[in-house]
């Protein structure tokens, strides 16, 4: 029901834009994209995530635009609250909000912009402000990108004041009714990110465009989970997870776009390198193909590889259980383990663009719908989650352009 | 004594000029009229921002590295 309405709410505010493209000569856009990300588990219920998003954007004279945007996770599940040999699950659900907004400047060999982003839920608060400028060089044929934004977000943890300097003795969050209040036991850490990521796109051929560049992050403060426990040793010490405060993160990239004119298609490439100061080293590869079905069907098929070692102090259950932790950290993240994924999928769109002599309130009309099955493969069978090897991502996605 | 720099000071200069000569540069360069593939969506390296925004929230919860995504269009220039 609420999905409709936000389908029902964009498409009002899509017809207003409309009425307001004839009356001003502008162009405008709104879109709505619904994601369902559904995580079985053999043990229990698993994890299923809906995604709702709504966004519109209004570009005036070609130079200036702005845009705003909503959207929620709906999370329903059940999660391990320890990691162990024999991990029992906690049923959760939770609801996360974020609303966005912008404004740029466009001009022929260049633009800025900037945007500031608001997300809430039960246990965390995040506030982000972006900015984004692109300037061609050398008659359009190379585009310098920066991009820079700051997170000032702030989490919820249990008090764990009385385990100062003692690291095993911290206890995880049971709850967070009492989050972002004055009720005793509970705190709120601060959560500081910078990302820096420059990039240089080169159209190298009239069917080749390349992209190189970086990512730069660094975050400062509390990054743990805070309702996750960690089994260390054999005498059931189960302290809440443990991460350092600080953490650098680079990965240098590269893309390219290849036109095949032959097929009606283009096809996609994207490797990338990354490496931080948790010692978590990966390369990802992702590639995708898009063909013209006729003249109003898109299709495009995906293929997605990734491959990690583990952080510094990440052990698998049974090596916390045996040999305790390594060092003063410890997690039971998965995203902190030696692991690999694979993503394979496909989408589908149909689009209607009215021919120019005819009377019509739209300019295009979108209509999509993707499947994506994302395969975990992590490296022990001990490592976290072991019960879930694959989810599966449905996506549907509606747009119109005045 | 035939000095090994000798040799190299023309292939400095021939890769200077070809770096970084205005010549050089326009003959590299798309033209305007080149551009026709390059402006349909399909070759467009951010073409779909809302798309992007989804995927990236359940990758990067995920796996354990970010960036890749670029920060602007893939140097059309098409406006």
């Amino acid at each position: 029901m609420q999905l409709t309405r936000l389908l029902a709410l964009a498409c009002a505010v899509g017809a207003t834009l409309g009425a307001a493209e004839r009356a001003q000569a502008a162009t405008a856009e709104a879109s709505t994209r619904v994601t369902m990300f559904d995580e079985p588990s053999s043990k229990n219920t698993g994890v299923r995530v809906y995604h709702p998003q709504a966004d519109v954007s209004v570009t005036a004279a070609s130079t200036f635009n702005v845009a705003a945007g909503y959207s929620a996770d709906v999370v329903t599940g059940a999660t391990p609250a320890t990691f162990d040999v024999v991990s029992a699950a906690t049923k959760f659900s939770d609801t996360r909000h974020l609303v966005h907004g912008g404004f740029g400047f466009e001009q022929s060999d260049g633009g800025i912009a900037f945007s500031a982003a608001y997300g809430w839920e039960s246990d965390y608060k995040s506030f982000v402000l972006s900015g984004t400028t692109h300037h061609d060089l050398y008659e359009h044929n190379f585009t310098l990108g920066l991009a820079y934004s700051h997170n000032f977000d702030k989490v919820c943890d249990a008090d764990n004041s009385a385990a100062a300097g003692l690291p095993l003795d911290r206890v995880a969050l049971g709850k967070s009714s009492g989050c972002f209040t004055s009720t005793p036991g509970y705190v709120t850490h601060p959560l500081a990110i910078d990302t820096f990521e420059p990039s240089l796109s080169w159209t190298m051929t009239p069917r080749l465009v390349v992209q190189g560049g970086a990512t730069i992050q660094i975050l400062d403060g509390f990054q743990a989970n805070p309702y996750r426990k960690v089994a260390l040793g054999q005498e059931n010490r189960t302290p809440q997870e443990h991460l350092p405060d600080f953490r650098q993160r680079y990965a240098l990239f590269a893309r390219m776009a290849y036109a095949l004119p032959e097929l009606r298609a283009s096809t996609l490439v994207m490797l990338r390198g990354y490496d931080d100061s948790w010692a978590v080293r990966a390369f990802t590869a992702d590639a995708t193909g898009t063909k013209y079905l006729g003249q109003s069907m898109l299709m495009s098929i995906r293929a997605h590889y990734h491959i990690q070692s583990g952080a510094s102090f990440y052990r698998d259950a049974i090596g916390y259980q045996t040999l305790g932790p390594a060092g003063q950290y410890w997690t039971g993240d998965r995203e902190l383990s030696p692991m690999g994924n694979y993503l394979f999928g496909g989408k589908i769109a149909f689009f209607r663009r009215p021919q120019q002599e005819r009377q019509s309130w739209f300019v295009e009309m979108e209509l999509g719908a993707k499947y994506e099955l994302l395969l975990y493969r992590p490296q022990s069978q001990f490592g976290p989650n072991p019960d879930r090897t694959f989810a599966q991502i449905v996506q549907a996605a509606f747009a119109m352009r005045f | 004594m035939h000095s090994p720099f000798s040799s190299r000071v023309p292939t400095l200069i021939l890769l200077g000029a070809l770096l970084f000569g205005g010549c050089s540069i326009s003959k590299w360069t798309v033209k305007p009229h080149q551009r026709e593939l390059l402006a349909d969506k399909i070759m467009q390296l951010d073409a779909e921002p809302q798309e992007r925004e989804a995927e990236e929230h359940v990758l990067a919860n995920r796996e354990g590295a970010i960036g890749g995504t670029g920060t602007s269009g893939g140097g059309c220039g098409c406006n």
